[in-house]
């Protein structure tokens, strides 16, 4: 029996997919998933789960969207307009521009892995 | 908890639905957040008919991811609310359609023109998030949390909406001159979103007192004016003459001229009956009702597929 891995490396973050073990059962599949998976890398937490309990859809199946470019959504986007007079809003924009650069981080992250 | 102890030790983010809280205080940040999450709504519901109306693609994405925002706003503040424990979302939800919730004066009005759009997109969005920010430090830790969010993407709403002033006022002298009569239009509602002038009393309001408000409304409008006059005059806008507004250089302080505005419909929109009171709250009521078959659907759906009903905004 398959089972799917998942790990997490910090409390608070996601578990990312990262491989699958062969197990009869939960228990054993849970621990050959921390020798296998957790053993080498920073590990907080570790989820299996059978690989027939796994749904797929993929883009052959459905078209997702995702693709449009959604920079009208960020404050960074409107720069013929100066807003550095209102504290509140260049705050948010920075909250916003260092989400952003965390989401570039975690693009990078996983392109590398 | 007994109140002299939610007094002693109100503060940021101090008392949580875990906390043992005295009904005075789950009522009155029940009251504050449920208004503050209907003028989500109802200021949503103002701006949707204009979705259609923006003059270029890219205003229309921006816009509608505006309106679309105002609406999740509006789901947070009623989960914050809802935490409280003296209403459900529903019954909220149904005040307000049977015209017995409050919310912001102005989204009372009715627009007609998309030069009014900055005027909320700017404006009223902009005295909004001044009061939003100083909000993250409420008292009530589920309501701040959602401040966070809401914050997160309020820079967005309000630069947008500079830049949709911006456009107007660099354009043909036409819409300059009709962004400069939809500012007049709405420049007396924007000031009165901060409440009656001179009311040295509501700074020590049990709101303020139990920490559930951090700044009186005469500071959020100080501070508003400080920014925001330079703001219209930056772009060309002349401030109306009524209501006059003295400043005080010596103080650094803005002095609003009470008798010059129109407090009598202030108090009337306060009791939503006022005409454009009826419009906006039956217009919305209207839609609510027309998509209840889809609640209905989604109920009879979460019964059949599983035991446990998912909350709101899950």
């Amino acid at each position: 029996m398959i089972w799917e891995v998942f790990r997490q490396e910090k409390p608070g973050g996601y578990h990312r997919h990262v491989g699958n073990v062969h197990a009869p059962d939960r228990e054993m599949a849970k621990l050959f998933a921390q020798i296998q998976h957790g053993r080498r890398m920073q590990t907080h937490s570790i989820w299996v789960a059978p690989q027939d309990e796994i749904s797929e859809v993929d883009d052959e199946d459905t078209s997702f969207g995702g693709t449009t470019d959604k920079a009208y959504r960020w404050a960074m986007t409107y720069n013929r307009v100066d807003a550095s007079g209102i504290q509140e809003v260049v705050e948010s924009e920075a909250e916003q521009r260092a989400a952003a650069k965390k989401r570039e981080a975690a693009k990078k992250e996983e392109a590398d892995s | 908890m007994d109140l002299d102890t939610v007094k002693e030790r109100a503060g940021p983010r101090q008392f949580s639905p875990k906390d043992d809280m005295p009904q005075e205080y789950r009522e009155a940040a029940t009251r504050m957040i449920q208004f503050h999450a209907n003028s989500e709504v109802m200021g949503g519901y103002l701006e949707k008919p204009f979705i259609r109306q923006a003059p270029s693609l890219d205003r229309k994405l921006a816009f509608s991811a505006k309106v679309q925002d105002e609406i999740g706003h509006a789901q947070l503040l009623y989960r914050a609310a809802e935490s409280l424990g003296v209403k459900t979302r529903d019954e909220m939800l149904d005040e307000l359609a049977e015209g017995k919730g409050k919310f912001l004066n102005c989204f009372h009005y009715p627009m007609k023109t998309w030069y009014e759009v900055p005027m909320i997109g700017f404006f009223v969005d902009g005295a909004a998030m001044r009061r939003q920010a100083t909000l993250k430090s409420t008292s009530w830790e589920p309501y701040a949390h959602a401040m966070d969010k809401v914050c997160f993407e309020e820079g967005f709403h309000v630069k947008h909406g500079e830049d949709m002033l911006r456009e107007l006022m660099t354009s043909s002298k036409a819409n300059q001159e009709r962004t400069q009569e939809a500012f007049e239009e709405w420049w007396p509602r924007v000031i009165q979103f901060f409440g009656p002038v001179n009311s040295q009393s509501t700074h020590h309001g049990f709101a303020a007192e139990v920490g559930l408000k951090t700044k009186s409304n005469d500071e959020l409008r100080q501070a508003f004016l400080n920014t925001y006059i330079p703001k219209a005059e930056r772009y060309g806008l002349e401030i109306p003459d009524t209501p006059e507004i003295i400043y005080h250089e010596d103080e650094g302080r803005y002095e609003v001229v009470e008798e010059d505005l129109d407090w009598d419909q202030f108090w009337t929109i306060a009791k939503n009956d006022y005409d454009g009171s009826y419009e906006q709250i039956g217009s919305r009521a209207d839609r609510q009702e027309a998509v209840e078959w889809v609640r209905e659907q989604m109920d009879s759906y979460e019964t059949a597929h599983s035991g446990t009903a998912p909350q709101a905004a899950d």
